[in-house]
């Protein structure tokens, strides 16, 4: 060790000589030549990730085609003559593209959208080179992602609800393409100008929020979109310029992005992929929802309706979902998509109204469980309460089962208005609004998958034998729970026996998600088979017969 | 002669998260080839100073100052003077221990970076371990791994939080021989520490962290408040 002066930002205390600072292309080079080094990977195993990623890359395109194509047949033309209060395909689908606007700044606000994450912030961000080299592939990456998915679900949106074809199609996913792209660069300005993540997040989410009221406002005024607004190429190509030369600013601007904002959007990012890839949308929700809230309030909760242990969970759970804007948000979107599958005529149809039904209802549902997602992660309170566990569960269904009682009848009334029985649909939101609380907490209390059990082969790829059951833990409540509700909504019409039905139902659902045992239905068939077997072995042994 | 400018500065500083503090205003000099020892409870605040020294926390209020510019970690001049070693736990998974040690020091312009990078695995008893990769390492030895990365590169200023965790005895004495060599190099050491003999052996003053009120006192007292405070 030697010393020097500290004078014009010499180091005083120098391990060594001096030389030359290493570009960061060197830096980064030199991290992957070692990680390749140890990978065993050659050019076979290249050739092969390759051979594998077109592959899939091939699938996922032939499944969307195949998916505007069913669209296209499937939907009925436009009626000759448009409803007072209805809403046509065009200006659903220009709202949902505005939805989509609204989650890309959501999640570029979350995730970043420049990241670095664990090693590279720890070893990396510290040292003397411009980071600019370093983090450009991390500043790439989002930007492709959102133009993939921006061309994709636009040019499927437009292909297959609006049946348009060829250049129009084409140029409306060059369009998603690019705009997806310019909202994710622009959130990168925003970072590298110190604007807080959970800013663009709400932004993002407020955005989300405002396209289906927007919609519904639209309805109501009975004002329609004649077609969704797609740009000439010359204006596509002019939005390329504006994106290129707004990508060249972010780059120059990377330098200028502070090291806390990358190391919180790398921690987020890195939990939201390992979250992704074992199927744990808990984990996900966990992911993206750190960070993302101020992390001190301005105002404490007096937390005046605590009386004693239950009404304190209650409590806890209430503040909770009061405090995450995210959920919010999710809860206001998730009521408002049914209703406007029933004021679409082409939509109107019993199945899209029941998918679209099903699909946001347990959106809806999996907002209001943040209580119970982070009992399941941290039992701190379910410890510190004298409360038996299966109490606990009971408790926390109440807060799901309270907003979901508010979140059915907005629905339902939606409902009872497209069928034309305004009333008995009501009671049927009443019957079965404790099976989407049971479905919230059961899924939020689900064992994590065993990753290590024999692999089976699935639809989804080879999976280990047990996690379909696993990550079925909550939705398989509501799918057999509600059935009363998906058949009321096929015949399009309530009867007295099916709110019977749902009634009692309900009781089961809510009994099913307060055990607490954590087998599936199979597994339980599974263990009972196998007593039988060993009771039939005793009884063969006592008779000596086989 | 000049007054030489000190290593860090900070007047009526107060840090936390998210616009509340964590701890009273503190006030402070460090100068080149000085140590300050910050001592305090659990959760006091300690290692919230040291982020906001490093500039991964931006004061709530105050000022603050680390070699006469405010702290601002997006200026290569600051990451060339500032070392720092907190409690990170993130490594290259397929770079092994000697390589990590080489980024450090190559990354900072070392010349006859493997020499440096030899020599600390022989000083922190990694050398066996030179090859391994961050998963093989006990929590010691990545401990260790961390604070050789701190010493692997030029720096004028040390920051470190708690070093002496999980660290045995013959390494405590060689780090605390390695800090006394820092000052006497001419560089400045910031510490947050548990460990009276580290505040008794290296440091020239202790600042006591605390929610009522933070204050200068000598390391002796430093050491024997240590004592006192409730872990």
């Amino acid at each position: 060790m030697t010393s020097s002066e500290t004078v014009d930002g010499t180091p005083a205390v120098l391990p060594g000589e001096r030389g030359e600072l290493p570009s960061a292309q060197a830096v980064r080079r030199f991290t992957a030549a070692a990680g390749r080094t140890r990978a065993g990977a050659g050019v076979g195993s290249l050739l092969s990730d390759v051979y594998y990623a077109v592959i899939m890359l091939a699938i996922a395109v032939g499944v969307a085609l195949g998916v505007a194509q069913q669209l296209r047949v499937a939907l009925p033309p436009a009626p000759a003559v448009a409803a007072p209060h209805g809403l046509n395909l065009p200006t659903l689908v220009t709202v949902l593209v505005a939805g989509l606007v609204g989650v890309l700044v959501s999640l570029a606000g979350r995730l970043g959208p420049v990241a670095a994450g664990g090693a590279e912030a720890s070893w990396w961000l510290s040292l003397p080179v411009p980071r600019r080299g370093l983090l450009r592939p991390a500043a790439r990456r989002l930007p492709l992602v959102a133009a993939a998915a921006g061309a994709v679900v636009v040019a499927l949106l437009d292909a297959g609800l609006l049946a348009d074809g060829g250049d129009r199609v084409l140029r409306a996913a060059a369009a998603g393409a690019l705009g997806s792209v310019l909202l994710v660069l622009l959130a990168a300005v925003g970072q590298s100008l110190g604007v807080a993540r959970r800013h663009t997040a709400l932004v993002g989410d407020l955005v989300l929020a405002a396209a289906p009221l927007v919609a519904i406002g639209l309805t109501l005024a009975g004002t329609r979109v004649g077609a969704l607004p797609v740009p000439s190429w010359p204006l596509l190509v002019v939005a390329a310029v504006v994106v290129v030369g707004l990508a060249a600013v972010v780059d120059r601007r990377l330098d200028r992005i502070p090291a806390r904002t990358l190391r919180e959007s790398g921690s987020v990012v890195t939990q939201a992929i390992g979250a992704v890839v074992s199927m744990d949308s808990r984990e996900l929700g966990r992911a993206l929802s750190a960070g993302s809230e101020s992390p001190a309030r301005r105002r404490i909760s007096r937390l005046r309706t605590v009386r004693g242990a239950t009404s304190a969970l209650i409590t806890a759970d209430l503040v909770l979902l009061r405090r995450s804007s995210r959920h919010v948000v999710q809860l206001a979107v998730a009521a408002l998509v049914p209703l406007l599958a029933t004021v679409v005529p082409q939509l109107a149809a019993p199945a899209a109204v029941l998918l679209a039904l099903l699909l946001s209802g347990m959106v809806a549902q999996s907002a209001t469980a943040e209580g119970a997602r982070r009992g399941e992660m941290a039992p701190v309170l379910d410890r510190a309460l004298p409360l038996a566990a299966k109490t606990v569960r009971r408790l926390r269904m109440v807060v799901p089962g309270g907003v979901m009682l508010v979140w059915n009848l907005v629905v339902f009334a939606g409902l009872g208005r497209w069928a034309a029985d305004v009333p008995g649909w009501l009671a049927l939101a009443v019957a079965g609004t404790p099976v989407w609380a049971a479905g919230a907490v059961r899924a939020a209390y689900r064992p994590a998958p065993d990753w290590n059990k024999p692999l089976v082969s699935t639809p989804m790829g080879a999976l280990p034998t047990g996690v379909a059951s696993v990550i079925a833990r909550g939705p398989d409540v509501l799918v057999l729970g509600l059935l009363p509700t998906w058949i009321a909504v096929l015949l399009r019409t309530v009867s007295p026996t099916l709110l019977l039905v749902q009634a009692a139902l309900a009781v089961v659902a809510v009994l099913i998600s307060s055990s607490l045992a954590t087998g599936g239905v199979m597994d339980w068939m599974a263990r009972q088979q196998e007593l039988l077997e060993e009771e039939k072995k005793k009884t063969g042994a006592r008779t000596g017969r086989p | 002669m000049p007054k030489p400018v000190p290593a860090v500065r900070a007047q009526d500083l107060l840090v936390g998260y998210g616009g509340a503090p964590v701890c009273a205003p503190v006030t402070f000099t460090l100068q080149p080839g000085r140590a300050l020892a910050l001592v305090g409870a659990n959760g006091a605040g300690k290692s919230t100073v040291l982020r906001a020294v490093i500039g991964l926390l931006e004061p709530v209020k105050g000022r603050l100052e680390v070699f006469g510019s405010e702290v601002d970690e997006r200026e290569i001049g600051f990451r060339t003077q500032v070392s720092s070693v907190l409690d990170d736990d993130a490594y290259f998974p397929s770079l092994s221990v000697a390589e990590h040690l080489y980024l450090v020091a190559r990354g900072h312009g070392v010349r006859d970076a493997w020499d440096r990078v030899d020599e600390l695995l022989e000083e922190f008893g990694l050398t066996e371990h030179a090859r391994a990769l961050p998963v093989a390492l006990s929590s010691g030895q990545r401990r260790r791994l961390l604070l050789a990365a701190g010493f692997a590169r030029p720096r004028s200023l040390l920051v470190l939080d708690e070093p002496e965790q999980r660290l045995d005895r013959r390494m405590h004495a060689r780090l605390m021989e390695r800090l006394r060599a820092e000052k006497a190099a001419g560089g400045a050491v910031l510490v947050a520490t548990h460990d009276p003999a580290l505040v008794r052996g290296v440091a020239d003053r202790a600042l006591h962290v605390d929610e009522e009120r933070c204050e200068l006192l000598s390391a002796e007292d430093g050491a024997a408040l240590i004592a006192q405070v409730p872990a």
